[in-house]
C-alpha cells in the first residue's frame, strides 16, 4: 500500500477522477432495485432457487435434509458438520480453507432441525470456485479417522459444553411435544451418549444418503441465474442422483407433556404449543400472536406494547420472548423465560395469565395493529436477511414445498382480526402445553400450576 | 528421503532393469538384516523419537498399534536372552509389508503443503 503523502499531486488528482468516474458508474437504478424473492429452477436434477440483486457479493449454500430430525443414530447430523471442509479426495482441509482465505470468502457449516447448511460468502466473481468446491465437499470428502479424532471430536467436545440451559430447556420442549424426529436436541449435550453412535464411518455412511441430488438444494443469493446453470451442470455431475439408504423420518406428531431437569446455575422455563408449520394455513395468526406476545421491547427506555416484555418487566431480572419454531410439517408456539428462579416463575406465571387473558377478553384494535405491524417486518427483514431467508427457502426445496413470497404472507397478515386471535389463543389453551423446565426445581412451576393442561 | 533415512528407492523404482537387478540383493539384505528373525517388521526399526513418527504412531489403526508393540516387546525379550525365533516364527517377506511409512509421507506431505502455503509470494497482474 503506497501511503497518501508519497504519492504526487497530479496522481492524487488521478486517484480521485477514478473514485468519481466509479460512482457516477453506478448509476441510481441499481441502488434502488428490491431484494426480489427466490426463484427456484432445476439444474441438472438439482433443485436450485437463487435471486440476484445484482450486488458485489454472492451467498452460496447447499441445505441438505439432514438436519437432527433425519440423523439415523444420535450426534450424526453434528459429526457431518463438523467433517464439512474436510480433507476430500482432491485437496486437504488446509488448502481448502487457504484458499478460500486469498479469495476474501467464508466458509460456513450449520444445521437446523430439519436442515443441514453448507455455506460460502464470496465475491461474485469466484462462483465457480466455490461452486466446485461445494459439489467437492459433497461427492469427495473422505471421512478419514485420524480427523475425526483429531478435530472433529474435539469440536464437537467444546460446542457440547457451549449448550447452555436456554437450549437445554428447548430441546426438552421440542423432545415432549414431538417425541422422536422434531424431538431430537439440536446439539447433544455432554450428557447425551452419542459416543457409541459417532464415528467416522457412520458419518459416512450417513454422508451417503444424506448428500444425493434427490436430498439437497442450491440457494443462491446473489447470483445470476446464467452463472448458476453454467457452473453447477458441470461441477454438481459427481454428487449421486440418489441413494439406496435414503433418508426417512416419520411425520410430525404432537404430544405435548412436561419436563423437569435439575440443573445448577441458570434457569429457564419454556411454554410451548402446537404452532404453524412453514406454508401452513394459520402460519398468519401464528405470526401476529408471536407479535403480541412478543418479548425483546422495540423501543428504548420503555417495555413497549408487547405481552411478555410487560410480563418480564414486571418480574425483574427475567427475560421473556415468543417464538414460532416452523417445521415442514409441524410447528411450536414457545414462550421462553429465562433468568432467576423466582423471577421465571413469576414471569411464567403472568405470561400464562396473559395469554389467558387475551383468550378470553380478546386485543385492543391498537395492539393488533401494533402487532401486526411487528409481524410484517419480521417477515420482511427475515426474507431480506440473507442466512434466514436461505435457510428457509433450502428447507421448503428440499421438502418439496412451495417457496415462501414475502408479499404474499404480508397480505395474508393483514388480513387477522381480533376474533381469530381470540380463537387461536383459545385453541392453543384448549391444547395440550408442553412444558420444559430447567434449573432449580424446588422454585420453578409445575405445568398444572401455572394453570396449563399437560 | 523415506520414513527411515535416506533411500535410492525411487531412482531405482523408475528403472525397471535395475529393480529386477536388485531384488535379489534386496531380499538377501532384508534376510541377513536379522530382524526378520526377532518377528520385526522393516516399519519396527523406524526411531520415534520425532514430532512427526509420533503423530504417525497415533494415527496406527489400535489393532496394528497393539501388534506393533507386541513385536517389539518379544523382539526386546529375545535379544536379551541372546535367541533368535525357532524358524517357522520368523517375520516372512510377504508379511514385511510397510504399515508405519505411508502415513509418515502423508505427514510429510502436509507439512510440506503447510509451509508452501505458508510462504506464498503475491504475483502482481499490473
Amino acid at each position: 500500500m503506497i501511503c497518501r503523502p508519497a504519492l504526487s499531486r497530479g496522481s492524487q488528482l488521478a486517484l480521485r477522477r477514478q473514485g468519481a468516474a466509479k460512482l457516477a458508474q453506478r448509476g441510481f437504478a441499481a441502488v434502488a432495485s428490491p431484494k426480489s424473492s427466490f426463484e427456484p429452477t432445476t439444474i441438472a436434477g438439482v433443485k436450485v432457487a437463487s435471486r440476484d440483486d445484482n450486488g458485489p457479493t454472492t451467498r452460496l449454500a447447499v441445505v441438505a435434509k439432514a438436519g437432527t430430525r433425519y440423523e439415523p443414530l444420535p450426534g450424526l447430523t453434528v459429526g457431518l458438520e463438523e467433517f464439512a471442509f474436510k480433507n476430500t479426495n482432491k485437496r486437504s482441509a488446509l488448502r481448502i480453507t487457504r484458499e478460500t482465505e486469498l479469495l476474501g470468502g467464508q466458509l460456513q457449516a450449520y444445521h437446523t432441525r430439519e436442515a443441514l447448511v453448507l455455506q460460502a460468502s464470496f465475491l461474485r466473481e469466484d462462483l465457480p470456485y466455490f461452486t466446485e468446491l461445494l459439489a467437492e465437499v459433497l461427492s469427495e470428502t473422505r471421512y478419514t479417522t485420524h480427523e475425526y479424532h483429531e478435530e472433529v471430536q474435539n469440536v464437537i467436545h467444546l460446542k457440547q459444553a457451549k449448550v447452555d440451559t436456554a437450549a437445554v430447556a428447548l430441546d426438552a420442549a421440542h423432545s415432549v411435544a414431538f417425541h422422536s424426529g422434531l424431538g431430537a436436541p439440536l446439539y447433544p449435550t455432554p450428557n447425551t451418549p452419542i459416543s457409541s453412535y459417532l464415528n467416522e464411518h457412520s458419518v459416512a455412511s450417513f454422508a451417503e444418503a444424506a448428500y444425493t441430488k434427490a436430498n439437497i438444494a442450491v440457494v443462491a443469493d446473489g447470483a445470476s441465474e446464467a452463472g448458476l446453470s453454467k457452473w453447477i451442470e458441470p461441477f454438481f455431475q459427481s454428487v449421486p442422483a440418489q441413494s439406496e439408504s435414503a433418508v426417512s423420518a416419520s411425520a410430525s406428531k404432537y404430544f405435548g407433556g412436561e419436563q423437569r431437569i435439575a440443573s445448577p446455575g441458570r434457569n429457564s422455563l419454556v411454554i410451548a404449543f402446537p404452532g404453524a408449520a412453514l406454508n401452513a394455513a394459520n402460519s398468519a395468526e401464528i405470526a401476529v400472536l408471536v407479535g403480541l406476545l412478543g418479548g425483546e421491547s422495540t423501543i428504548k427506555w420503555s417495555p413497549g406494547f408487547s405481552l411478555l416484555s410487560n410480563v418480564a418487566a414486571s418480574a425483574p431480572g427475567a427475560v421473556a420472548k415468543a417464538a414460532n419454531y416452523a417445521y415442514s410439517d409441524a410447528g411450536l408456539l414457545t414462550i421462553q423465560v429465562n433468568g432467576p428462579a423466582a423471577a421465571v416463575r413469576k414471569a411464567a406465571e403472568e405470561a400464562v395469565k396473559a395469554l389467558k387473558g387475551l383468550a378470553e377478553g380478546g386485543v385492543p384494535q391498537e395492539n393488533l395493529v401494533k402487532a401486526i405491524a411487528r409481524a410484517k417486518y419480521n417477515v420482511l427483514s427475515g426474507a431480506e436477511a440473507s442466512g434466514v431467508g436461505l435457510v428457509q427457502t433450502g428447507t421448503n426445496l428440499v421438502h418439496g414445498a412451495q417457496i415462501v413470497k414475502a408479499a404474499e404472507a404480508v397480505k395474508a397478515l393483514e388480513g387477522v382480526t381480533a376474533d381469530k386471535i381470540k380463537a387461536a389463543a383459545k385453541t392453543l389453551l384448549e391444547g395440550k402445553a408442553s412444558v420444559a423446565a430447567v434449573g432449580d426445581l424446588h422454585v420453578l412451576p409445575y405445568a398444572t400450576d401455572l394453570g396449563l393442561k399437560v | 528421503m523415506s520414513a527411515a533415512g535416506p533411500s535410492l528407492i525411487e531412482f531405482v523404482a523408475k528403472r525397471p532393469w535395475l529393480k529386477k537387478a536388485l531384488t535379489p540383493l534386496a531380499s538377501w539384505y532384508g534376510n541377513a538384516a536379522g530382524y526378520r528373525q526377532l518377528g520385526l517388521r522393516a516399519d519396527d526399526l523406524i526411531p520415534e523419537d520425532n514430532e512427526r513418527n509420533l503423530q504417525a504412531l497415533s494415527r496406527l489403526p489400535p489393532k496394528e498399534a497393539y501388534d506393533r508393540i507386541y513385536r517389539i516387546r518379544r523382539a526386546t525379550q529375545l535379544s536379551l536372552q541372546q535367541k533368535i525365533l525357532p524358524r517357522n516364527e520368523w517375520t516372512k517377506p510377504e508379511e514385511d509389508t510397510p504399515y508405519l511409512s505411508p502415513i509418515i509421507e502423508r505427514l510429510a506431505a502436509e507439512e510440506k503443503e503447510r509451509d508452501q502455503l505458508d510462504t506464498l509470494g503475491v504475483l502482481k497482474k499490473h
